[in-house]
């Protein structure tokens, strides 16, 4: 086999192919200009060295698993949190706990090439320990509708599929533009309830008040910072909501308590109850969200 | 007769040895008895079993007429006074509020207070000694002081018997004498009376009756002249003493020192 | 009698500021106004809210006062407090099975506390027979203490495992506020501690006997085991219906007491109405307090009352050894 050809000079050729070779195999596969060893930057400042296009991804977000499988991921998500409910499919992912403790070891076992945790306080341990580990952990706010389409071009280009990711960041962007109001002077206001007993508020600058305000209400307590506060029946009766938001869990009681009956909005029956996880987190179905929250905000207000 | 124990043996808890083993005694109208012995011997266990306290395990105390256990406490506190060696100052009371406690035992927890109990707290304070500072705190009195008041507030129940443990411990000789001279003037005007005391020789001058005590059980018990021989007291206080005679005709005990022997 | 027409002045006074104060601050006038006539602008606020707000604050804090001082006579202790008997533990517990559960009903949370600080109340007075006799003031405080520790711990491990939205509820009902008070919650409370508050009263001279050790109170006629166990019901109920009113509210019980005491004789008999009024003053200004300082919204009164409390006993202790 070896007699009809110059050994030597086929083997340099194949040796100046092969690199050339590599990268248009690479270049082939997913579109993708993510080159081995790209850095990238998280949330809470450190910039972190990947060696390859992820994928083995634990997504300790609820967010972020939702991106993920949005630009086509979803089969490298390695493991997910238990409140990683949307896509349906993030359900045959392996449950790692509930992601406010990280259990480490659950997440070392799945041998993961990239973790992505909440930029909590709590999570800076987990994520040394991890890089400690060898792993990289990226640390994400994803609290507001801005955040969306940060991340979801990170995570592009974590996992080597950028142009999905930017079709899903232009797609939000579009469709968050055309669903979102803005509060004019004539917006209903709305209590957003948490809880009753005592009653517990949320502020201005949460998803929830923000998804509201893009809804074309306006919060009862923007003037409040804190992204949840207890306040008093008398503080809301003052203030006259015009309709009641609380989400599928949160209290029920309250409309058939006497003390309430003080609220207008309570003795009207004027009460909204959004279930669904898609009024908790920023994500792809944020647009459908809003403009659920407008068609109901709009008939509660009648 | 006001109070009286037979045979009487108390035991606490599971101790091996009772506290009390066949211990009679009586304490009558206008008679004076002195409790003494070592310490451990079973005197302030003999007045805690005299007022229902503690249960007997054999024999009776009778109060009254009636066995000791049925008394209600409120109605055996109009019988029997009783003073025991410690009681706590929690939150100071004045002298005369602290004497009108011991009125409880006629008016319960409810009742309110009327003329007749400022007149027993009254009569209590002067006989006492104390209506002078009526109106201090009990926290600026001094020791004597502090036992008169106590003593007024148990004369306040107006009882018939008094019951005292060691009231004179840690008393100048003045308050002391004080003390005894009062309690036989309240045995004269027909008081019962049981003292426990250390002091023999007070014991010997002030009591009708001494019982004498070791390891639980009356060892002698008798005038002071009978029960104070130094024999007796050597073996039930293991410590040599010698008896003298005073004026009064009441034997008065000198403990020996080491080396010395009786006269 | 004068220190008592002065305390009830500033009763008086006290439940016009709380009236008064709030979200929305009221003149007195205003409030007058409110209180007279259903037309009214302020009607609403005050007569559906802040007036059964005011009155439930004021009954909790005169009962918790009342309990302190009775409990510091039966224990022989001053820093006795209706806490001490592991009440907050069994309340805590009883209160977070129920938010952690998601109980349906408005009286689930109270209900639950009530019935866990009676249990918690009932395992520390079987801990606290000693060898079949009646209570002992040493073991009743330490059984407290255990017992308290035993129900709190439990009470943390159902926190930690339940989501967080549940676990801050619960904590946040815990710490005390009276948010939510309405005419019927006071309503509760009044009939429930109504007969406690009239027992304790009734006993308050053998309180006084007790304070002196249970030996000279027998000698003076107090049946002292009786008493000890009617108190330690009295105090036990109505601590427990305190918490299912409005949460845990330390501190009243403990500095109240003391309080009164400096200016008023230690004597139960007019010690504990003395105390009940000055705890319920107490209370109402800890609540106006936790009302206005970063409105709209409310601090815990449970913070409020430790804030001020603390300072105070340091006060008061200063005094009293000086």
């Amino acid at each position: 086999m070896g007699a009809f050809i110059p050994t030597n000079a086929i083997r340099r050729a194949w040796i100046s192919l092969l690199p050339v070779l590599l990268s248009v195999g690479a270049a082939c596969s997913g579109g993708s200009r993510a080159a081995a060893g790209m850095r990238l930057a998280d949330d809470a400042g450190d910039t972190m060295a990947i060696r390859a296009p992820a994928r083995r991804i634990a997504s300790l977000i609820p967010a972020t698993t939702e991106l993920l499988f949005a630009i086509g991921a979803g089969p490298f998500v390695v493991g997910r949190t238990t409140w990683c409910d949307y896509p349906p499919a993030a359900s045959s992912v392996a449950n790692l706990g509930d992601g406010i403790s990280p259990n480490l070891e659950a997440i070392l076992a799945s041998h993961p090439d990239l973790v992505l945790l909440y930029n909590s306080a709590r999570n800076a341990e987990a994520a040394s320990r991890l890089k400690a580990a060898g792993v990289p952990a990226l640390r994400l706010n994803t609290d507001a509708l801005a955040d969306v389409d940060r991340v979801a071009r990170l995570l592009g280009a974590a996992t080597g599929r950028t142009e999905a990711a930017d079709s899903v960041a232009a797609a939000f962007d579009t469709a968050l533009a055309s669903a979102s109001g803005k509060p004019g002077p004539g917006a209903p206001k709305v209590l957003l309830l948490v809880w009753e007993q005592p009653p517990m508020t949320i502020g201005h600058g949460s998803f929830l008040s923000e998804l509201v305000e893009r809804a074309g209400g306006r919060n009862l307590f923007d003037d409040v910072a804190a992204s949840a506060g207890t306040v008093s029946i008398e503080a809301v009766a003052s203030r006259d909501p015009d309709l009641i938001l609380t989400s599928g869990d949160g209290p029920a009681a309250f409309v058939s308590r006497p003390e309430w009956q003080v609220v207008r909005a309570v003795r009207e029956r004027r009460v909204i109850r959004v279930n669904g996880s898609e009024f908790n987190r920023p994500g792809p179905r944020s647009p459908l969200a809003i403009k659920e929250l407008t068609a109901r905000i709009r008939e509660a207000a009648r | 007769m006001i109070v009286e124990a037979r045979d009487v043996t108390v035991r606490y808890g599971r101790a091996r040895a009772p506290a009390l083993r066949n211990v009679s005694c009586r304490v009558e109208e206008g008679r004076l008895v002195a409790a003494v012995g070592p310490n451990g011997s079973g005197k302030t266990t003999l007045i805690r079993a005299l007022s229902g306290l503690l249960p007997l395990e054999k024999g009776t105390v009778r109060a009254g007429g009636r066995n000791v256990a049925e008394w209600p406490r409120k109605e055996l506190a109009q019988l029997l006074g009783v003073l025991p060696q410690r009681e706590e100052i929690l939150f100071p009371l004045r002298v005369e509020e602290t004497v009108m406690l011991g009125r409880y035992a006629h008016l319960g927890p409810v009742a309110p207070s009327g003329e007749v109990d400022r007149d027993a707290v009254h009569a209590a304070l002067e006989r006492c000694d104390v209506a002078g500072f009526a109106g201090r705190s009990v926290d600026s009195l001094s020791g004597g002081e502090w036992q008169r008041v106590r003593l007024a507030r148990a004369l306040a129940q107006e009882p018939r018997g008094l019951l005292l443990d060691e009231p004179t411990a840690s008393l100048d000789v003045r308050h002391e004498m004080e003390l005894f001279e009062l309690f036989r003037r309240l045995v004269d005007e027909g008081l019962a009376a049981l003292v426990i005391t250390h002091h023999l020789n007070l014991a010997a001058r002030f009591a009708d009756r001494i019982l004498l005590f070791k390891d639980g059980e009356v060892v002698v018990e008798g005038t002071p002249g009978g029960v104070l021989t130094e024999e007796t007291l050597a073996g039930v206080f293991e410590w040599p003493v010698a008896v003298t005679r005073w004026a009064d005709g009441s034997p008065q005990v000198v403990p020996l020192r080491e080396g010395e022997s009786a006269p | 009698m004068k220190r008592l027409s002065l305390l009830l002045l500033a009763v008086v006074i006290c439940l016009i500021a709380g009236l008064s104060a709030g979200t929305v601050p009221l003149s007195p006038g205003e409030v007058w106004a409110g209180l007279r006539s259903a037309d009214a602008p302020a009607s609403i606020i005050v007569r559906q809210l802040r007036a059964p707000r005011v009155l439930l604050a004021f009954m909790v804090g005169g009962s918790l006062g009342i309990c302190g001082a009775a409990l510091q006579a039966m224990i022989r202790n001053p820093l006795a407090e209706p806490y001490l008997l592991g009440l907050s533990g069994g309340a805590g517990l009883g209160a977070v099975l129920a938010i952690a559960t998601r109980a349906a009903g408005a009286w689930a949370v109270p209900l639950a506390a009530f019935v866990g600080a009676l249990a918690a109340v009932a395992l520390v007075y079987r801990l606290s027979l000693v060898a079949g006799r009646r209570l002992d003031p040493r073991v009743l405080l330490l059984s407290g203490v255990v017992v308290g520790s035993f129900f709190i711990a439990i009470m943390s491990s159902i926190m930690v495992l339940s989501d967080s939205a549940a676990t801050r509820n619960a904590f946040l009902w815990l710490l005390g506020g009276f948010g939510s008070s309405s005419w019927q919650s006071l309503a509760v409370f009044t009939a429930y501690s109504s007969i406690p508050l009239v027992v304790l009263v009734l006993n308050a001279r053998a309180l006084d006997l007790l304070s002196l050790g249970e030996e000279p109170a027998q000698y003076l006629g107090a049946d002292v085991g009786r008493t000890m166990r009617v108190v330690y019901i009295c105090t036990a109920l109505l601590t427990a219906a305190s918490v299912a009113a409005c949460g845990i509210i330390g501190f009243v019980g403990l500095v109240v007491p003391h309080a009164v005491r400096t200016v008023s004789r230690p004597i139960h008999r007019s010690l504990l109405p003395l105390v009940f009024l000055a705890g319920g003053c107490f209370l109402v200004l800890c609540d106006i307090v936790s009302r206005v300082v970063v409105r709209p919204l409310e601090l815990p009164v449970g913070v409020i009352t430790a804030l001020v409390g603390v300072p105070l006993f340091a006060v008061l202790l200063r005094r009293t050894l000086a």
